[in-house]
């Protein structure tokens, strides 16, 4: 017994897919000039020694290490989350980029020196008794690859130690990662101690037993859909908005 | 030693269906599993506010288990299991998970001797083996999870399951990183290890007990890939890849029957049509009623074979209809009924190849996993059976063989699972077939790249 399953399923990823392969659309988006141009392919593709060995070319032809960071490591990997974020590429190219791209700037700051001022610095963390932390690495890696300072406090985390990391670590901004509807309340009480300490961070909340519902029940949090927000509100901190216009962009109804 | 399955269960394909397994087990209370019927098995979770005390929990677990009979009696069903997933404070304290074992175990037998209804209670607990983020698969956890299972066996769990975490460190770093030999070297390797020790010594106390070893799942792993790819239309990992987990994690499944375990095998093992193809042994499954637990895209067809039907886990609360373990267990149930009526007409073979078809062609994943197919994975794997790396590795090549084999037209697979599928399949092409070069060079590179990756300390290298 078979089918023709075309009259009881459709596959919509096939039909909505591109015509333009995701590395046609990336050639077109890389710099013209080299060795941009080469080490932004290399990122795209996940080659840490191909990164390397373009950063080698580009200092022996004189370019500052410190300066490549943000002229051209940086401008790779936002192809390639600008391409994700349009759905053209999957997480795994993202994440190997990230590796890439950060073995690069480590390069960089060898070869330079000193160290370039990262955007900001974010504190992630799962909620206490939850141990499901692969949301939470996400997270951390879409926020890396795009500039951010991550402090990783790992899963399971105590309120006490994620009061303490605000405390010792002034981040711009926490993200908290649930997916038990038994561990996410401890967000509520992460708020109340945050704003008995007067630490008005802004405290982005994602993770599978998480919902706009529950995160707008407590003042500094900000619902969190899917990992790609976390850059995307860090940047719209950066760019001056506060929690109420934070929660006005990312809240959807 | 463990004596590893070279052979299958099954002459053909064909010959594997739902509610019959070629060793049916059978429980305290009358249920017979794999016995040529299909029984629901509840799932359920305890709300967050009865976490607080043993008391709370107790009363929680005694109200839902009650529940759930009365519904099966109104209706009329002839035959319910229950499944009790641990609340992490029920496995680290013993002797919780023991009284709600008890308590519930009082009941099944107060409605099994007033009605004649056939019971069945699987226990679950906890995989607590971990300190923060590391895995502690060996050591005082581990003792305190060998009691747990002493103690619901004693107070009267007719299955005793788990879902292993051993692996789980190094797939959690390669999935996101569509690293296949990671995913053999954490799934079909490592996991498989852990598998080993841990289910020789359920086996241990079901048998002082008198209880049954029932089975594990690789929830921790291929769930996580399954979870991980989504939707259609999600763009965390290609479906292409998650299937090349579910393949590699029925051998580590299969360990678990190899040290001891008899069936049946947990529900969410979506592996485990591979894996009774193999062993012969029953199995439970979920799927389009688990809706309230999770979405797969393999609803239907993932009745095919099994000999429990489960719904995954609802919390415990109101809904129109009743509690919501009354709604799912009627729910349940009622497929079972359907199941057994298709059995008893002599239809059983067209209504599982209905379900397969609802599903075949919806996703790589349901492809590889309908029976047919699944038994050419089953295949592979015996054929270098005695070698946990070889299988796992025949396991991963033959999913992507079946896939590259499908018919294009039926099966649509987008160009980027295409081209995920061709990057595994040159990965795979490029892999050793010696297990002794593998596993050292995983070791080497792993130690190197993943943080918390302690192999002495956990698989005892
Ligand atoms: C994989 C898995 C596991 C793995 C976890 C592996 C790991 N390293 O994380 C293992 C096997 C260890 C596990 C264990 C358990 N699990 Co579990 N698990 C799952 C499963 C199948 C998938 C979760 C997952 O990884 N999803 C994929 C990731 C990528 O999704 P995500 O984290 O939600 O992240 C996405 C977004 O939410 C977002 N995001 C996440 N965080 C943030 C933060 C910010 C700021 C932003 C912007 C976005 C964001 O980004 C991601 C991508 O977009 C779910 C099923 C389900 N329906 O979700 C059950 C599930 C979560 N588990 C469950 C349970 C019960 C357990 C156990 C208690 C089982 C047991 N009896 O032992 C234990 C928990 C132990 C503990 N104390 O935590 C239940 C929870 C029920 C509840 N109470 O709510 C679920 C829902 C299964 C079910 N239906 O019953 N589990």
């Amino acid at each position: 017994m078979d089918i023709d399953p075309s009259k009881i399923l459709i596959r919509y990823n096939v039909q909505k897919e591109k015509a333009q392969s995701p590395e046609e659309l990336a050639a077109e988006m890389f710099p013209k000039a080299e060795p941009a141009r080469t080490i932004c392919a290399a990122i795209f593709d996940g080659e840490e020694d191909d990164v390397i060995e373009g950063l080698e070319k580009a200092i022996e032809g004189g370019a500052d290490a410190i300066k490549l960071i943000d002229d051209v490591l940086m401008v790779g990997m936002k192809i390639v989350t600008d391409l994700y974020d349009q759905g053209t590429i999957f997480l795994p190219n993202v994440m190997m980029s990230a590796d890439a791209m950060l073995e690069g700037i480590e390069f960089c700051k060898e070869q330079g020196g000193s160290a370039p001022k990262p955007k900001g610095k974010i504190v992630c963390h799962v909620a206490e008794g939850d141990v499901h932390d692969i949301g939470k690495t996400i997270v951390a890696a879409l926020l890396r690859a795009a500039g951010f300072e991550v402090v990783d406090l790992g899963r399971d985390c105590p309120v006490d130690e994620v009061i303490a990391a605000v405390k010792k670590e002034s981040p711009m901004m926490l993200t908290g990662t649930a997916l038990m509807t038994t561990t996410m309340y401890a967000f509520k009480e992460v708020n109340d101690r945050l704003l008995e300490s007067g630490l008005k961070v802004p405290f982005q909340c994602g993770g599978g037993a998480v919902n706009q519902d529950f995160v707008v029940q407590y003042e500094l949090g900000v619902y969190g859909e899917e990992a790609a927000d976390a850059p995307k509100m860090a940047n719209a901190i950066l760019a001056g908005k506060g929690l109420a216009q934070l929660k006005e962009t990312f809240h959807k109804h | 030693m463990v004596k590893r399955y070279t052979s299958m269960a099954y002459k053909a394909a064909d010959d594997m269906i739902f509610g019959k397994s070629v060793y049916p087990v059978k429980a305290e209370l009358g249920l017979e599993v794999g016995a040529g019927y299909v029984t629901a098995e509840v799932n359920y979770a305890p709300r967050p506010e009865a976490g607080v005390s043993k008391e709370k929990l107790v009363s929680e677990y005694r109200r839902l288990t009650t529940d759930i009979m009365a519904r099966a009696v109104q209706v009329g069903f002839p035959a319910v299991s229950l499944e009790t997933e641990h609340v992490e404070q029920m496995t680290n304290n013993p002797t919780w998970g023991g009284e709600v074992a008890h308590v519930q175990k009082t009941i099944l037998e107060e409605y099994h001797e007033e009605y004649g209804i056939k019971c069945g209670l699987r226990h679950t607990p906890g995989d607590i083996r971990e300190d923060r983020d590391l895995l502690a698969l060996i050591g005082a956890k581990y003792d305190t999870l060998m009691e747990s299972f002493e103690a619901v066996a004693e107070a009267g769990a007719d299955f005793l399951s788990i879902e292993t975490m051993g692996g789980k460190e190094i797939l959690d770093y390669a999935i996101l990183r569509n690293d296949v030999p990671g995913l053999i070297y954490g799934i079909g390797c490592l996991g498989s290890i852990d598998m080993t020790m841990i289910w020789s010594d359920i086996r241990k106390i079901a048998d002082k007990k008198g209880r049954i070893a029932a089975g594990d799942t690789d929830c921790a792993q291929a769930n996580t890939a399954m979870f991980i790819a989504g939707g259609l239309l999600d763009k965390n990992l290609a479906h292409t890849l998650a299937i090349i987990a579910r393949a590699i994690s029925a051998p580590r499944t299969l360990a678990g029957y190899e040290a001891g375990a008899q069936g049946p095998g947990k529900d969410c093992g979506y592996e485990n049509t591979i894996v009774k193809s193999i062993t012969g042994c029953p199995i439970a499954q979920e799927g389009k009623t688990s809706t309230c637990a999770h979405s797969d895209v393999m609803g239907n067809l993932v009745m095919q074979c099994c000999d429990l039907w489960s719904n995954e886990s609802v919390e415990y609360h109101a809904e129109f209809g009743g509690t919501s373990v009354q709604c799912w267990s009627e729910s349940l149930n009622y497929d079972a009924a359907m199941l057994n009526v298709a059995t008893e007409t002599g239809n059983a073979k067209m209504l599982r190849d209905i379900l397969v078809l609802s599903d075949k062609y919806r996703d790589p994943q349901g492809y590889v996993l309908a029976y047919d197919n699944a038994y050419k994975v089953g295949q592979a794997i015996v054929k270098d059976g005695d070698d946990l790396f070889l299988r796992a590795k025949n396991a991963a090549i033959s999913s992507v063989d079946i896939l590259n084999a499908a018919d294009s037209k039926k099966l649509v697979m987008s160009k980027f699972e295409i081209n995920a599928l061709k990057d595994a399949k040159a990965s795979l092409d490029a892999m050793t077939d010696e297990s002794e070069t593998f596993m050292s060079d995983c070791m080497e590179k792993y130690k190197a790249e993943v943080a918390v990756f302690r192999p002495d300390a956990n698989y005892k290298f």
